[in-house]
């Protein structure tokens, strides 16, 4: 009858007849595998064990579940140690004294201490992530999907509104400057070509990614960032868990995600803009459409959705990145958002110029 | 002297930051189920050499073993595994402050583990109960105390059953008696589970209650001062301020 202290965890209960209730407990407990589960009734409880092999912390947090919420719970024929593992958490009780936090110049102190060779951590972290990447593409990153659709939610769809109205002005500036020319030579009509493969081709990516540097990049570095100050990402580390899998990664293809579909809408938005301004003296609507469908090829919407990607990419990569080797003081972490702005914006006109000379070579 | 079943070694240890080393010439071992306890004034580097035999920080020099695999030289696989086996309470608790205690324990649980959300619930349940916070388990980080965030912090180091665990200040913030009943939840998971613990602490009574070996950490010298059974340093014969510090119980 007795079972070998190999087999699984089991638990079984029956009621005497003097309406006490025994549980049976043995096996091999392990926070791996799965636990028995088992009602009991009564509020008399007497458990024993059978068999009872080796167990980790399950057996303990088991019967503290089960023994919460009955008034009489006897654990006297179970082995001491497992007895008093069980009793610790029942009397836990602790009183504080004062509240005595580490004193922030204790903890920041000297902390501001860093080497400059920060284009080499530029490239460690773009290694980091990619290798990240690469990882969790074949299942083995811990990645917090959590964040993920966070993400989409703030970065994406929150964003819309300022993007509208980000890319409805530049359609309308875009039209206005170009009429003043265009009226000199006659050609009003133009207008509409112009609006809508500037839009397309340019401006939607970068004002786009122009925006995402300055909500995102900026909130991706505080909030890498002041992890950083509470030591959250060390913890992460001590559980063996990248802090650049889990936290940036979400982050990064959220973002990358969003930023493309947003500048297709800013493209939209901003040929409607243009629109306006063009039809408010110069132009038909027919005529302002017809011009814009045919001045808008599937070429030019692939070169703007290409930057665009490489843009959402950027801005949240540079976040990710500053809010990563952010100082660990709310000093380090306000320059943390400012430098991810200003080094996001950088990157994205520094790319898209690359971009022109790479289109212009191949002709697209 | 590094035999393969110790649980934290190292040998000829410098440790600091960037470049600047605060502490060298560190060479101790730590055999299973030991309980360690590091001491020395404010500001001596007693974090930084925790986060170095963790496996957190690179030595500047010399080697750190931790459950027998140097964690600066293995490969990421088996360096993940070694930290997974171990835990690590910080200084400043490091709680993940948009999660509430309970979310922060299930949290490595969930990573790690196979088993149903429903066990998940009842683990962390235990351990926060364990640490005496089974009434602040839905509070988040920002609402409970130092002292409180220090046990939950002792609680999600304890989430995976650790065979090391790595304690920095965890009594401070509690009144006497609740130290000293976190002394005896220390005794017990070394009894009931033979946990390795290495722990960081100015309370001279409670280190004489706990750990089976200290070392002091003397920052004039850049190295460790002394090394031995807590009592020994109670005794005549000790290097006069390690013998100062243990009795005065200079607490900074
Ligand atoms: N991240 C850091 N960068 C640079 N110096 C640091 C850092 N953390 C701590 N220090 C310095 O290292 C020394 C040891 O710090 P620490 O290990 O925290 O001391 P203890 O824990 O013994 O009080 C202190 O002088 C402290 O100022
Ligand atoms: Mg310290």
């Amino acid at each position: 009858m007795s079972q070998p202290p190999s087999g699984s965890p089991f638990a079984r209960t029956e009621v005497r007849a003097d309406g006490h209730a025994v549980v049976t407990i043995g096996g091999v407990w392990n926070l791996d595998d799965p636990l028995p589960s088992v009602v009991i009734r009564g509020d008399r409880v007497r458990v024993v064990s059978e068999g009872l092999g080796d167990f980790d912390s399950s057996l303990p947090a088991w019967l503290h579940a089960h023994g919460k919420n009955i008034r009489e719970f006897d654990l006297s024929a179970l082995p001491p140690r497992l007895q008093s593992l069980v009793r610790m958490a029942e009397k836990a009780a602790y009183q504080e004294t004062g509240d005595e936090k580490p004193g922030l110049l204790e903890q920041f102190g000297t902390w501001g201490v860093e080497s400059g060779s920060s284009w080499a951590r530029a490239f460690e972290h773009i290694g980091h992530t990619s290798l990240g990447f690469a990882r969790m593409l074949i299942g083995r990153a811990k990645v917090n999907w959590a964040d993920f659709s966070l993400q989409l939610q703030t970065a994406g769809v929150d964003a819309l509104p300022i993007v509208a109205l980000l890319g409805f002005l530049t359609g309308l500036i875009m039209a206005y400057v170009g009429l003043i020319q265009l009226r000199q030579v006659g050609a009003t009509v133009y207008v509409a070509n112009l609006v809508s493969l500037a839009m397309t081709r340019e401006m939607g990516a970068l004002m786009t990614g122009v925006i995402a540097c300055g909500r995102t990049s900026t909130a991706f570095a505080s909030q890498l960032g002041s992890m950083n100050v509470s030591q959250e990402t060390d913890a992460l580390r001590a559980l063996g868990i990248q802090p650049v899998e889990y936290l940036a990664l979400p982050r990064i293809l959220a973002v990358t995600l969003m930023v493309p579909l947003l500048a297709v809408f800013a493209t939209f938005v901003g040929v409607f803009g243009g629109m306006v301004v063009a039809c408010a003296g110069d132009l038909s609507i027919e005529q302002y459409l017809t011009q814009a469908v045919r001045a808008i090829s599937f070429k030019s919407f692939l070169v703007g959705v290409i930057k665009s990607v490489a843009f959402g990419f950027i801005a949240a990569w540079a976040g990710c990145y500053r809010g990563s080797v952010a100082k660990r003081s709310a000093l380090g972490v306000g320059e943390a958002a400012t430098s991810a702005a200003v080094l996001g914006i950088t990157l994205i006109v520094v790319a898209d110029a690359l971009f022109a000379v790479i289109f212009n070579l191949f002709n697209l | 002297m590094s035999d393969p079943t110790d649980i934290v070694s190292c040998a000829d240890l410098a440790i600091g930051h960037g470049r600047k080393v605060i502490m060298d010439r560190l060479s101790f071992a730590l055999p299973a189920g030991r309980i360690l306890a590091i001491v020395g004034p404010s500001g001596c580097g007693k974090s930084t050499l925790m986060r170095a035999l963790g496996g957190l920080d690179a030595p500047l020099g010399g080697s750190a073993r931790l459950l027998g695999v140097d964690l600066a030289t293995a490969d990421e696989p088996a360096r993940q595994e070694i930290l997974r086996r171990s835990g690590f309470l910080f200084q400043g608790a490091a709680l993940f402050s948009s999660l509430t205690l309970r979310e922060n324990i299930e949290m490595p649980m969930r990573e790690f583990l196979r088993c149903p959300a429903k066990e998940i619930r009842q683990l962390a349940e235990y351990k926060l109960a364990l640490v005496g916070l089974a009434d602040a388990m839905d509070k988040l980080p920002s609402e409970i105390s130092g002292g409180m965030a220090k046990r939950a912090g002792i609680a999600r180091a304890m989430a995976l059953d650790p065979r090391v665990i790595f304690l920095d200040e965890p009594s401070a913030g509690l009144d006497p008696m609740s130290s000293g009943r976190l002394d005896e939840l220390i005794l017990r998971l070394r009894e009931a589970f033979g946990t390795t613990v290495v722990l960081v602490s100015h309370e001279i009574p409670s280190i004489l209650r706990t750990a089976d070996f200290c070392i002091y950490l003397d920052p004039e010298t850049g190295t460790m001062g002394a090394y031995g059974p807590p009592k020994s340093f109670l005794q005549a014969g000790q290097p006069p301020k390690v013998h100062a510090f243990f009795t005065q119980a200079r607490i900074d």
